[in-house]
């Protein structure tokens, strides 16, 4: 941190960042807004409107899109934590035959594009019988290379005098791993827990490619709402509302955390 | 089973175990496709009576010669090269910023963030009515008097993919930022109050000081950046379409249109697979540029 400085630029910062939120207060005032006169209304000249959420509900099944988004997300971020520490343990812990070739294919994939996997992923998810089921969009990602890749680098910095203790005292390798290693490794995990909570809760393309109307996500509802020919405005912004509060309430309650958790990726990269 | 036996197995069976999650990913969720979409690549597929025909290069050379796919590899190039830059600079003038003792900092840290936590639909959805005839951000417009289109940015051909890439400009900041300010978190305060004791400027101190411990934070930011610019897609399906005029279709979008409203998987297979490696020559080349600069003080 330098110096202090005059109070010109907390001004200019306080005037950057109103605009950067103006398109969400924009959104949330939109969405209670009884009537809309081509993207152009007074918030204070009307009363608010909260029937705008209720309609939402009535209108499409949007409890359960976002129950969905919920468990996916929840899912694939535990699943990410459980499976790949584990799998990051062993890469940095054991030598065994092919260690080498694992670790090399999860730094590879990391790097293959989505979309060269979007034809074939919808083809595969057919034959697997998992079109329009949640396990299309939470088994193929429930072990991620980057938690692997995250993982491994941690558990390599954790001394494994740590580990010899704990041997010795008649732990088993499967308890070293969960109750001596991982707590130790939590600030890494809290990074791959907000990044997958994050891209998952925020993800489109596989979601609306694997999904119909059943299984079907927050992002790939409202992305689907807007080709309703009669949804007007303070409808749309209610479901886009909607679909930003618990991102936000993770934000707001995990602040620390995310915020620590980036600066420690990246000062990783 | 005696004793010393299971002590030993119980001990060598763990990697096995324990990587086997990703072993079954691997093979099923990552090998399989890519060789299922290299195979298609090479076949004529219909995806109702799901009947193979191979055709060998056909596909490929289609592909090539088809002149949308060059057209969206160019809105591609644009759309990267224009906002990894600005991204990239934008963001660090604000990290620089921030890093400054001053009051309301942790709410600017928030605020600036906040855009990039929302979906990337929201924000697209939004942006719609802003850029939108009537919208806010083009009424603001038409106070410079400059010429604008009648039917709002979106919808007309000069304007439209500027207006998605300075979206993508906007909700990246906070992002990037936020990388870059961690990465400020690794400059040894001694070193900038030394240098400023001995009356270095302000300019001065950031090449001579922080810029060198920046370097890596840079370095992963322009690569995860480009990485991220050149598979654009939701921005694009959510607010254009790929249109007007298909001036606004990038390469993810060209793919995607081929596989899902021509059910062309053939063509959409090859096309995939050469961008792929088009992009991983791109890579290359960056990072062999980005390392080479690197290599006078290591």
């Amino acid at each position: 941190m330098s110096k202090p400085g005059g109070p010109l630029l907390p001004i200019l910062l306080l005037l950057g960042m109103l605009g950067m939120l103006f398109p969400f207060i924009w959104m949330v005032v939109g969405s209670v807004s009884p009537r809309w006169n081509a993207g152009w209304f007074n918030p204070f000249g009307e009363s608010a409107s909260w029937g705008n959420y209720a309609d939402l509900f009535a209108a499409m099944p949007f409890g359960r899109f976002l129950v969905n988004s919920a468990v996916v997300a929840a899912v694939v971020t535990l699943g990410n934590i459980a499976l790949c520490f584990p799998i990051g343990y062993a890469l940095a812990r054991y030598r065994f035959k092919g260690r080498r070739a694992l670790y090399g294919s999860a730094a590879l994939v990391l790097m293959v594009p989505q979309y060269v996997l979007v034809v074939p992923m919808f083809v595969l998810i057919h034959q697997l019988g998992w079109y329009d089921t949640l396990w299309a969009i939470t088994i193929p990602v429930l072990v991620s290379p980057l938690g692997i890749l995250l993982v491994k680098g941690a558990v390599s910095s954790v001394p494994i005098e740590i580990e010899e203790a704990a041997r010795m005292d008649g732990a088993g390798p499967w308890r070293i791993v969960y109750r001596i290693v991982l707590p130790i490794c939590r600030p890494t995990l809290a990074v791959l827990a907000v990044q997958v909570f994050w891209l998952t809760w925020n993800a489109f393309l596989f979601p609306f490619i694997l999904t119909g109307e059943n299984a079907r996500t927050m992002p790939v509802a409202l992305a689907m709402f807007r080709g309703y020919q009669q949804v007007d405005l303070p409808h749309l912004f209610a479901a886009a509302t909607l679909a930003t509060l618990p991102v936000v309430a993770v934000f707001v309650i995990f602040q620390r955390q995310i915020i620590a958790g980036i600066t420690a990726g990246a000062v990783k990269g | 089973m005696d004793s010393m036996d299971r002590k030993r197995s119980s001990s060598e069976a763990s990697p096995w175990l324990m990587t086997m999650p990703w072993v079954v990913t691997l093979l099923v969720f990552w090998a399989y496709p890519l060789g299922y979409a290299l195979a298609l690549g090479f076949a004529k597929y219909d995806i109702f009576s799901r009947t193979w025909q191979w055709v060998g290069f056909a596909n490929f050379r289609a592909v090539l010669t088809n002149s949308d796919f060059w057209s969206a590899l160019g809105h591609t190039a644009v759309f990267t090269a224009g906002t990894v830059p600005a991204t990239t600079v934008l963001s660090l003038l604000l990290a620089l910023a921030l890093n400054r003792r001053m009051w309301g900092r942790s709410v600017f840290r928030a605020g600036y963030f906040a855009p990039t936590l929302t979906a990337t639909v929201v924000t697209a959805l939004v942006f719609i009515h802003l850029y939108g005839q009537g919208g806010y951000l083009f009424r603001l417009a038409q106070f410079t008097g400059l010429p604008l289109p009648s039917q709002g940015f979106l919808l007309s051909e000069s304007t439209a993919l500027v207006s998605v890439m300075l979206m993508d400009v906007w909700v990246s900041i906070g992002y990037y930022a936020l990388l870059f300010l961690a990465g400020l978190q690794a400059v040894p305060q001694e070193l900038v109050e030394d240098a400023q004791m001995h009356g270095a400027n302000s300019w001065q101190r950031f090449w001579a000081i922080t810029w060198p411990y920046l370097r890596p934070t840079m370095l992963y930011a322009i690569v995860i950046n480009l990485i991220k610019s050149l598979q654009i897609f939701t921005e694009i399906f959510v607010m254009t379409q790929g249109g007007p005029v298909g001036s606004t279709t990038t390469s993810v979008y060209h793919v995607y249109t081929a596989a899902f409203e021509r059910f062309d998987l053939g063509y959409a297979s090859a096309a995939a697979y050469l961008l792929f490696v088009i992009i991983a020559l791109v890579s290359v080349i960056q990072f062999r540029l980005l390392q080479f600069g690197r290599g006078a003080e290591e």
